[in-house]
């Protein structure tokens, strides 16, 4: 059997450092693969390692923790870290999230753990991650505060110029270590903001991540073709480039 | 007989208590004289309803009867004298005169006192109408008595030039104390009523002032300051760390500051800067490196008085909306000068910016009304873009203030 891989998002350097020792103690035979400061690391160190569970603070710079949430979907078991009072929570209970109130204290902690436990056990493989798409809709519109700005403009150096480009006229993002490469129908630029900090200003339902390194204007494919048993690639009305997609968002084109 | 009178009185007084209390329920009173009167109540101001209120149930039953009659005694007194003055006037005749133009008097000075306004309003129309009735008195009376005494037309016409004198000074007999205790009266209502006003306005700076001090209360006990820094001591204090008792220290030093603070109307820079710093010390160590801030304030201004609690919200907004949601984090600087006259505090982040961030406005309305309450428009806060990002919020106090 394979170890249960832990994904932990928590701004707050003491929070962090405590749930950390607290889920060593409580579950030593899981791993904690990856450690996020923000909702954007959170997401493309998700991307990065899969974990089967993530426990994600709720107010986080960049992406909040329930945007985060939406985008794993049914990817992993989720459970929210937050200070938020006792009114909002009740939001939680209303859906079966699970959550933990900041301060987390060792006897609440313990508890998720049995039950994620329980959800991640062999007997119960069949059943996946609930889907936490309608709910996360709620909470974000009930809970103060959480409703992300968009990004209108991009600016990028082009020569000695800097060029400002609609957002909605992108083809598609692709990640290039500290850079974004921008694909316009006719040109092409480069910002100098990684793309796991462009995302939380992209309307998801406009612009779909389809790979790690990925984010394609759903208005601009054309088709998406299969490699082969595994592999499937988009393709673009105004280019030629083809872009693959990675086996976690192949989900978005099957019917 | 007089029971029926007494009856039909008692049930008009009640009808216009009624009308006093509710101006409203003039529209229900049956058309008549009734009417006449329920609609000139419910025209009045709600000051002079109000008195006239008090001054009718002061006087309602046996008081106003015996008030009746002890002005009827006195009148008839009058009345009595006026019999000794003049040769065979006989008594009936000037008893019912004096009687007569006693209570006519009487009823014009009570109609001013409560009707005032509609006096001052109406002024020309009511010495007009005063002396029409006057001379209409006359011409009945020289009618009556040419009629009754049959004699030559000639030798009561002589009289009437007396006559014309008498009509005006009986006009400016009553015309002239219902003005002067109508003015009187509305300049007394004016006082009031300017009086009432400045109480409104005083009772309602005093409640936002309240609700202001409310809502800091809330968002110093707000649960994601206080978990998230009773967590952090909590983290700390199991290992054992000196910064745990530090931090404490803190916490404790900021809630008992704040509370303090509250309570005042106003606190000197030097305070204010101190209660600042343990906000920022307690944020210091939950944020880690993602903030830094620095606070420097000249002495020569640590006396300088300003509203409690203002640079405070000013720091929180910087991190709540500025730092907090910054991938970075960034710096927040806390500093005085004297410019121009004036002295400016500046509280300036390096976060996220304006545009950025849903609900930065919060408790900025309330900074800015709190500097006018006390300064005068002279004070403000004005807001711009920080350089590169991140914003700039300055409080301006005119100096005079400093003294």
């Amino acid at each position: 059997m394979t170890m249960t891989t832990i994904l932990v998002a928590e701004d707050e350097p003491l929070m962090r450092e405590r749930l950390l020792e607290m889920l060593a103690q409580c579950w030593p035979e899981a791993e904690v693969v990856q450690v996020a400061e923000n909702g954007n690391d959170a997401w493309d160190g998700f991307l990065e390692h899969e974990p089967d569970v993530a426990f994600l603070d709720i107010r986080m710079p960049g992406l909040s923790g329930l945007e985060v949430a939406e985008r794993i979907g049914k990817l992993a078991h989720v459970v929210f870290v937050t200070a938020y009072d006792q009114y909002a929570v009740d939001a939680f209970d209303a859906g079966a999230v699970d959550y933990l109130l900041k301060p987390v204290q060792p006897d609440r902690l313990e508890r998720a753990v049995g039950r994620l436990r329980e959800k991640l056990s062999p007997a119960a493989v069949s059943a996946p991650p609930a889907d936490l798409g309608h709910l996360l809709h709620h909470l974000k519109s009930a809970l103060p505060g959480m409703r992300p700005e968009r990004i209108k403009w991009l600016k990028a150096n082009v020569g000695r110029q800097i060029r400002l480009i609609d957002v909605e006229d992108v083809l598609f993002f692709q990640s290039d270590t500290k850079y974004t490469r921008v694909k316009l129908r006719d040109s092409e630029a480069l910002v100098r903001t990684p793309l796991k900090d462009l995302l939380s200003g992209l309307d998801p339902d406009r612009f779909w991540q389809i790979h790690r390194g990925i984010v394609v204007n759903a208005g601009a494919i054309a088709a998406a073709e299969r490699v082969d048993a595994e592999r499937l690639q988009v393709l673009l009305r105004d280019c030629d480039e083809k872009l693959p997609v990675s086996r976690t968002f192949a989900y978005l084109f099957r019917d | 007989m007089w029971r029926r009178v007494g009856n039909w009185y008692r049930e008009w007084e009640d009808e216009q208590l009624a009308v006093l209390a509710q101006p409203e329920l003039a529209a229900q009173v049956k058309p008549g004289y009734r009417r006449f009167f329920a609609d000139r109540i419910a025209r009045m101001g709600p000051l002079q309803r109000q008195q006239m209120r008090e001054f009718s149930l002061k006087y309602r039953g046996t008081r106003f009867y015996v008030i009746v009659l002890k002005l009827m005694l006195a009148f008839s007194l009058c009345g009595v004298a006026l019999h000794f003055t003049g040769a065979n006037r006989g008594w009936i005749g000037p008893i019912l005169f004096a009687n007569t133009i006693g209570f006519s008097f009487v009823l014009a000075m009570v109609g001013a006192w409560f009707d005032y306004q509609r006096i001052l309003q109406k002024k020309g129309r009511m010495v007009l109408t005063l002396a029409a009735l006057l001379v209409l008195g006359l011409v009945l009376g020289l009618g009556t008595s040419l009629w009754k005494s049959g004699s030559a037309p000639s030798s009561v016409l002589v009289r009437v030039p007396n006559m014309m004198a008498g009509v005006a000074v009986g006009v400016l007999a009553i015309a002239v104390p219902v003005l002067i205790i109508s003015f009187l009266r509305n300049r007394q209502a004016e006082a009031i009523n300017a009086h009432l006003q400045q109480q409104a306005e005083q009772d309602r700076l005093a409640r936002e002032l309240a609700e202001s001090q409310l809502r800091l209360l809330r968002a110093q006990i707000e649960p994601h300051f206080l978990f998230n820094t009773l967590g952090a001591v909590q983290q700390l204090a199991q290992h054992g760390a000196p910064r745990a008792a530090e931090l404490t220290a803190n916490l404790i030093d900021f809630l008992r500051s704040s509370m303090r603070d509250m309570r005042c109307e106003q606190v000197s820079l030097a305070t204010e800067f101190a209660l600042v710093e343990s906000y920022l010390k307690v944020m210091q160590v939950r944020m880690g490196e993602r903030l830094r801030y620095t606070l420097a304030l000249p002495p020569a201004l640590e006396a300088v008085k300003l509203p409690s609690m203002l640079l405070l919200t000013l720091a929180e907004n910087a991190i709540k909306h500025g730092i907090e949601p910054s991938l970075r984090g960034g710096e927040v600087n806390l500093s005085a000068r004297l410019e121009d006259g004036s002295v400016r505090i500046r509280v300036e982040d390096s976060g996220v910016g304006m545009s950025t961030t849903p609900g930065a406005g919060t408790g900025l309305d309330n900074v800015r009304s709190r500097l006018v309450l006390a300064f005068g428009a002279a004070a403000g806060l004005a807001l711009q873009d920080g350089e590169p990002t991140g914003l700039v919020a300055d409080i301006t106090i005119p100096q005079a203030t400093t003294a």
